[in-house]
């Protein structure tokens, strides 16, 4: 962006303000319209239309499976939301669910990526094997989980919590270990992400920092907490803003899982909006769920972003 | 033993502990797709047994066989992209570099799209589609697949056609090209690296999609990721099957991944520096 900047600024500058230059502007102006149009009316269509549409119906009531109840309701469903218990269990989920595995994937891909960094031999490996996860669709991932990761017995953590001696657990019926297995599913598929950022960004900072930092005598702690650190918080915080705005809305990877359950023990605001519109056909009151989890969206978005500006 | 000794050792065991638990849970379903459903639900799990085809001939050619599921996701991957193409290329091309008034503007609008939850975009889409009888058909999946495909191919577009030199489009309009020859037998050769790029991880996304496609998709058009439900019902899991549509589905998105490895990063964090992102 920088460049274009610059350059067009010169351009601008050099050409006479005479009519031929007004006449060149102007035809660029036409051809920029022609190129962006198509892209942006199916981007109006398909995002900002729906948008619009979606704050309407949550202004109604809208039941597929009773319509003759129907009708224009205003505000009435933003009310019941407030006092919606489900609501505020669902909202407490989600930040819990987006919290925990974005903490986990920054902390562990971090850790990851100074190790690899550090080694003289292997690092094609983890290049290789970290990009598997992260192409794979989380409806795929869910479902390998479910079945041959978790079922009771064969499935191999079952197995090897058996043969460490915890015994078989109810992975996904106990509402505590579904929210960890969910959590940990979840932290499995991206943390390879971090790591693959993280390491990119480590492998371009200046050595010759560090030269100095060893003359100095500095120890390995002081060199990360001193030097790394501060260098890798751009990337660390932009990695922090992408896996939150991805956990949050985050929906075949609990979906395929638990389907929210056992109860709601699982079940993320995105994923109440969703089984309220599409499993009990409440149309209208999903639509001010959906509102709400963008207001929360954004509301956490701004935090992270003012965060990003902050020295 | 020295301690350095007990240091290699160390970073050893925990980089054999992370490789093998970001490979195992692939290989092992590679695995049970060549068992037989009680080898796959043998205890203790079986690492040794006599490998057959049987699960992916009954999946592939057998009763209620996946291979229109397939065909279904070959399908809207293969629509998006080429859709998504068409559109993101030219817009791309005139964020990048030609200037008009409101341009910033549309820069933060394609951003900002990303940030609506897609289960806010489904709900009105689902009841317009309902009304348009469009429900169940291709259009319908690929044009709201364009909400997700779309901002994501013109940012990563853009920062291709960014890296080209300006002096080869002055050159080219001092000789006389108008600015569409210009673009098109100038610019796009020099982005073709870029355009493939952006070609591989459109189609991963579209391929891995999962929310629009369960509304969406019907008997005519469903996808192997909503097919792959069928396999696990409340009766009984067909165990062998399952995990032979699990590698079936994963088969292209690996096999794109490795190809497309060097510049899995950039794809994976574009529009980040400048903002937002996305699943």
């Amino acid at each position: 962006m920088a460049t274009t900047a610059v350059t067009s600024a010169e351009i601008a500058s050099e050409a006479p303000r005479s009519d031929f230059g007004r006449v060149l502007a102007q035809r660029e102006r036409r051809f920029a319209a022609a190129l962006l149009a198509p892209a942006f009316l199916a981007l109006l269509a398909t995002t900002t239309f729906p948008l619009l549409f979606l704050v309407y119906t949550s202004a109604f009531r809208m039941d597929l499976a009773m319509p003759f109840t129907n009708g224009f309701v205003g505000f009435e469903n933003y009310q019941v939301l407030l006092s919606d218990e489900r609501f505020w269990t669902s909202l407490l989920v989600s930040l819990v669910y987006t919290g925990s595995t974005v903490a986990l994937q920054v902390i562990i891909g971090l850790a990851l990526a100074l190790l690899v960094m550090d080694m003289k031999r292997g690092q094609g490996w983890f290049r290789v094997i970290a990009i598997l996860p992260v192409v794979l669709s989380p409806a795929v991932v869910g479902m390998i989980w479910r079945t041959f990761m978790l079922a009771p017995e064969f499935g191999i953590v079952d197995f090897l919590a058996i043969n460490a001696g915890l015994g078989s657990k109810n992975w996904l019926g106990d509402p505590t270990l579904a929210m960890v297995s969910v959590i940990a599913i979840h932290t499995w598929q991206w943390t390879p992400f971090a790591f693959m950022v993280l390491l990119a960004s480590l492998a371009s900072l200046p050595e010759d920092i560090y030269e100095a930092a060893r003359l100095d005598r500095a120890s390995a702690w002081q060199r990360f907490r001193r030097i790394t650190l501060p260098l890798l918080r751009p990337a660390i915080v932009m990695v922090i803003i992408m896996r939150t705005m991805v956990a949050l809305t985050a929906f075949a990877a609990i979906f395929t899982v638990t389907a929210g359950g056992p109860g709601t023990a699982t079940e993320i605001l995105n994923l109440y909006a969703y089984r309220k519109s599409f499993t009990e056909l409440s149309i209208g009151y999903g639509s001010a769920l959906a509102v709400a989890l963008l207001i929360v969206t954004i509301i956490i978005s701004g935090i992270l972003f003012a965060m990003r500006r902050a020295k | 033993m020295t301690a350095k000794r007990l240091r290699i050792i160390a970073l050893l065991a925990i980089s054999t502990v992370f490789l093998l638990a970001w490979a195992f849970p692939i290989v092992w379903s590679v695995m049970n797709s060549l068992k037989t459903d009680s080898d796959v639900l043998a205890y203790p799990p079986k690492l040794v047994f006599t490998p057959t085809w049987e699960a992916y001939r009954d999946v592939l050619f057998g009763s209620g066989s996946i291979l229109p599921n397939l065909l279904s996701s070959v399908i809207i991957s293969v629509g998006t992209t080429v859709v998504t193409m068409l559109m993101a290329v030219p817009a791309a091309y005139a964020l990048a570099r030609l200037r008009f008034r409101g341009k910033k503007f549309a820069g933060f609008y394609v951003l900002a799209t990303q940030m609506l939850p897609p289960v806010g975009i489904i709900i009105p889409y689902f009841l317009v589609l309902r009304n348009i009888g469009w429900i169940d058909t291709y259009q319908g999946i690929i044009l709201i697949y364009l909400s997700f495909s779309l901002p994501f191919a013109i940012w990563l577009l853009v920062s291709y056609f960014e890296d080209i030199p300006f002096e080869m489009e002055e050159a080219a309009y001092l000789d006389g090209a108008s600015r569409l020859k210009t673009l098109w037998r100038i610019i796009i050769p020099q982005v073709r690296g870029g355009i493939a790029v952006t070609v591989v991880f459109v189609f991963l996304n579209a391929w891995n999609e999962f929310l629009f496609a369960v509304v969406l998709s019907g008997n005519t058009v469903r996808p192997v990721t909503v097919a792959m439900f069928n396999f696990v019902s409340v009766e009984q899991t067909l165990w062998a099957k399952l995990a032979a549509v699990s590698v079936l589905a994963m088969l292209p998105v690996v096999v794109l991944g490795v190809v497309a490895q060097k510049h899995i990063v950039k794809g994976l964090t574009v529009g980040a520096v400048k903002g937002g992102g996305r699943r």
